[in-house]
């Protein structure tokens, strides 16, 4: 050994991403001697520096998202490391920048990153609320009187899209109606959305793309957080959580907590019926880390969630029994209890992983719409085991594969009649990945399930990403998708009207290809980062289930398709800094969505037939106020009429703007936001039909197209402490 | 909000364009050498300083290990600012802004070739 290093020498050097521009700076690697736990991270620019004692030469870089690098050191200055994206089996890029959205042109798949600065714009009371300023999920009512709330990407509802929270499925069954409003925005890390055919390792069901939900981690800075919100219509809101470091930041564990309320009665439009539902929840969350920072990390948390909505006539109250006599209620109590554990370990020498997924959930709800009751309990486990090697000299053949099992146990009732049902479904799975440069990603993957009501069925997709000049990449994917649909579970909503539900099968299978293509440019303009991006998906359905508003006056079907279904999805969108610290996006997108009713080619009624987006968000010089502002432009679309319904004359609306705006100052230790949601004020006309009549033939709140809440104003506290 | 785009405009033109040279009047810049080791330290004291009194702009730097600030003078002192560091348990030794230039080129020289290189090869 050279006599230089016989002593304790600093070392300097930086850390880098392989990025499609070549070598991105990559800030909060960590950074330590292996075999011991010295370290450090690196910094905003990528540098770091440390110390360096007699004898240890290999220093361990690491960073979520990227491949472990173990480098020997010979040199005490200039080191230079270059991470590589390990997409496959590590959750999507997430580039600590304090950018809003960032698209990545690394990752495969066509992703959007809404980091916690994004989280910031909006006053993001949870999971629901966090698209308003995002150009490519759609949020809305799904009717005018539960305040549930669904998300669409690509035109498509929430359901087709594979919701996961931390790399799980999670969120679906009994929980799909209310499950968006059940993750609380200030809990949140990051949101990842991905379109299109999704990544095998999740599941088959991933059909117009995946959205994953990264959650706080205990081992994070943040010792102390308090947040308290409170809107003009009396909702009250308040979030907690903290960090405690039970052995260094080997083991640390966090306590989360989360409480809204909304106890006053509005009926702004004086139709009779609340604006919002009545609402009070509580959600109880305790989660663990242990990281041995040697390749072995293991998780494991409980979250305990109680809510219960009163809606209808502004006469209702929470002892009220449903009755003639006593004013249309609609009340809906979901208890839920979930735990997640997982695991992984990465072999010393970085070329093998594994890793063990699970989670288990119990929800139970009990409701009534009016005069109907519907009930229901869900018993639901997900586990997969992931087996991950890389080979090649330059780690240019990535391979994945494992196994998989869901068990879902359902027991509902409507109309007096009891449903159960049990699914089981092991699965195998395997994907490769060739990525020979940095330019070029091809990734192919199959899985074979095996489900004790559907039979046995095959998933192929497959990704390629391919950078063909300095600014321009492009991607394309195709792939299958298959989808248990629970037919009462998921459309509960849809018993706020007249018409009683029928349905042909409590339970069936959808399947879908999906087809996608995207071009982005990246270029520098006025030393800025400027990006377009151009993409066209379509999902085409070989089975769906059909929500059948039109074709019977005394019934609301839920039918198997019989024809064709399918959605485009053309998008056009512009990321830009005009000047230094405002960030402007600019975003358009058409929806073709058609499917077979009755025989007949129609429009999908209730659906924007374009969106168009313009976000713009400034920050001061130290980051002490942030401005937000953000304008929707919602196409026009179809209102769906049923043969003798009274409305027969509204068959279409018409196209519609929303505004919201944000202002936020921050200081030491926290900040204050003020803001506006719909600050145009604009509703949709009537959104409960034959309100004056609620247990008449006409009673119709679930034709919903637009906002059914105007202009609200808002407040919010938060308070941060963190550990130095 | 075209109002916000005067605002910003005029801040941009008149004030913070060039942190390192064009101070504002009526401001002082104050620069220290630090002791920090590690990107979190850096956050730590910059999220802190920031909120100081009349602090208007602020350079932490952990690799070169220094810190610039430039605050309204009669708001703020240089001994205070630099109690301010001590208090998060950091070192705060006062240094000309030419100490401090010269420090802080040595290191940006060395960045900015590496960037030059970069766009080089980019082309």
């Amino acid at each position: 050994m050279a006599p230089i290093l016989s002593y304790s020498d600093e070392i300097k050097g930086t850390v880098y991403a392989n990025d499609v521009n070549g070598k991105q700076p990559l800030p909060g690697v960590n950074i330590y001697w292996e075999g011991t736990t010295r370290g450090t991270a690196s910094a905003s620019d990528g540098t770091f520096s440390m110390w360096q004692n007699n004898g240890q030469h290999m220093l361990v870089f690491r960073f979520v998202g990227y491949k472990t690098q173990v480098i020997h050191v010979h040199e005490t200055s200039n080191i230079e490391v270059l991470m590589e994206p390990n997409l496959e089996i590590e959750e999507v890029t997430i580039i600590k920048k304090d950018r809003g959205t960032y698209l990545s042109v690394i990752n495969p798949i066509q992703t959007e990153s809404i980091s916690g600065a994004e989280l910031h714009k909006a006053a993001c009371c949870n999971l629901a609320e966090s698209f308003e300023t995002n150009p490519s999920v759609d949020m809305s009512f799904s009717d005018a009187v539960t305040g549930a709330k669904q998300i669409k990407l690509l035109g498509l509802e929430g359901t087709y899209s594979l919701l996961q929270v931390e790399n799980m499925p999670n969120l679906r069954g009994l929980a799909t109606t209310f499950g968006l409003t059940y993750i609380p925005g200030p809990w949140m890390e990051s949101i990842q959305v991905s379109k299109g055919a999704a990544s095998v390792l999740n599941g088959y069901d991933a059909i117009a793309g995946q959205i994953n939900v990264e959650l706080k981690k205990p081992d994070a800075y943040e010792k102390l957080f308090l947040n308290a919100f409170a809107n003009a219509d009396g909702r009250l809101e308040f979030n907690g959580n903290t960090n405690i470091r039970v052995i260094g930041d080997t083991l640390t564990t966090g306590f989360f907590v989360h409480g809204n309320q909304l106890s006053k009665i509005n009926d702004h439009n004086s139709d009779g019926f609340l604006d919002a539902p009545l609402a009070k929840m509580i959600n109880l969350g305790n989660r663990w880390k242990y990281n041995n920072h040697r390749g072995l990390m293991i998780q494991g948390g409980v979250y305990y969630l109680q809510e219960d909505r009163l809606g209808g006539q502004t006469g209702v109250d929470w002892n009220m029994e449903p009755a003639l006599n006593s004013p249309y209620g609609v009340n809906i109590d979901n208890k839920r209890l979930e735990a997640f554990f997982k695991t992984g370990f990465v072999s010393p020498n970085g070329k093998n992983a594994f890793a063990w997924l699970s989670n288990f959930a119990r929800h139970e709800t009990e409701s009534f719409f009016g005069l109907n009751n519907y009930s229901g309990d869900e018993t639901r486990f997900y586990g997969s085991a992931i087996y991950t090697k890389y080979l090649g000299l330059f780690e240019e053949h990535t391979l994945n594969f494992g196994a998989s099992l869901v068990y879902d146990n359902f027991n509902e009732s409507l109309y007096g009649r009891d449903m159960e049902r049990t699914e089981k479904v092991p699965g195998l799975f395997t994907e490769y990945t060739f990525k020979p440069n940095e330019n070029l990603t091809l990734m192919t993957g199959l899985r074979i399930d095996f489900h004790n009501l559907f039979g046995t069925f095959v998933t192929p997709r497959m990704h390629f990403r391919y950078r063909f000049a300095d600014h321009f990449t492009i991607r394309t994917s195709a792939g299958k998708g298959y989808r248990t649909a629970n037919v009462l579970a998921e459309n509960t909503f849809l018993l706020a009207n007249s018409r009683p539900l029928q349905w042909s099968e409590d339970v069936m299978q959808e399947e879908a290809w999906n087809f996608g293509f995207a071009f982005i440019q990246n270029y520098t303009l006025m030393g800025r980062d400027l990006t377009l991006n151009a993409e066209f998906f379509r999902t085409d359905f070989k089975t769906q289930l059909v929500v059948d508003r039109e074709t019977s006056a005394d019934f609301l079907r839920l039918l198997p398709l019989d024809g064709t279904s399918y959605a485009n999805s053309i998008q056009f969108d512009v990321r830009w800094q005009p000047i230094e610290r405002l960030d402007m996006l600019l975003a358009y997108r058409i929806n073709d969505i058609r499917q077979s009713v009755g025989g007949e080619l129609k429009d999908k009624p209730l659906q924007s037939n374009f969106k168009g987006l313009i976000n713009f968000n400034y920050t001061t010089n130290l980051k002490k106020w942030m401005f937000d502002y953000t304008i929707q432009f919602n196409g026009g679309g179809r209102i769906p009429q049923y043969p003798g319904s009274v409305d027969a004359g509204m068959v279409s609306f018409d196209p519609y703007t929303i505004m919201n705006a944000q202002i936020t100052k921050y200081f030491r230790y926290g900040s204050i936001y003020v803001g506006a949601e719909n600050l145009t004020d604009f509703t949709q006309v009537d959104p409960v039909r034959g309100a004056d009549d609620p247990f008449g033939p006409n009673f119709n709140a679930t034709n919903v197209w637009g906002p059914v809440m105007g202009r609200k104003v808002y407040i919010g506290l938060r308070f941060n402490l963190n550990y130095e | 909000m075209k109002k916000l785009l005067i605002i910003t405009i005029v801040i941009l033109i008149g004030g913070a364009y060039s942190p390192l040279y064009a101070q504002k009047k009526g401001n002082k810049i104050v620069c220290f050498k630090s002791d920090m080791d590690c990107s979190h330290c850096e956050q730590t004291i910059n999220d802190y300083l920031k909120f100081e009194k009349g602090v208007k702009d602020l350079k932490v730097d952990h690799a070169s290990n220094t810190i610039m600030v430039e605050y309204r003078q009669g708001k703020n002192t240089d001994e205070d600012l630099a109690k301010a560091i001590e208090k998060k348990g950091y070192k705060a030794e006062k240094i000309s802004m030419e100490e401090y230039e010269k420090i802080f080129q040595q290191r940006t020289e060395h960045e900015h070739a590496k960037e030059q290189h970069r766009e080089r090869k980019q082309n």
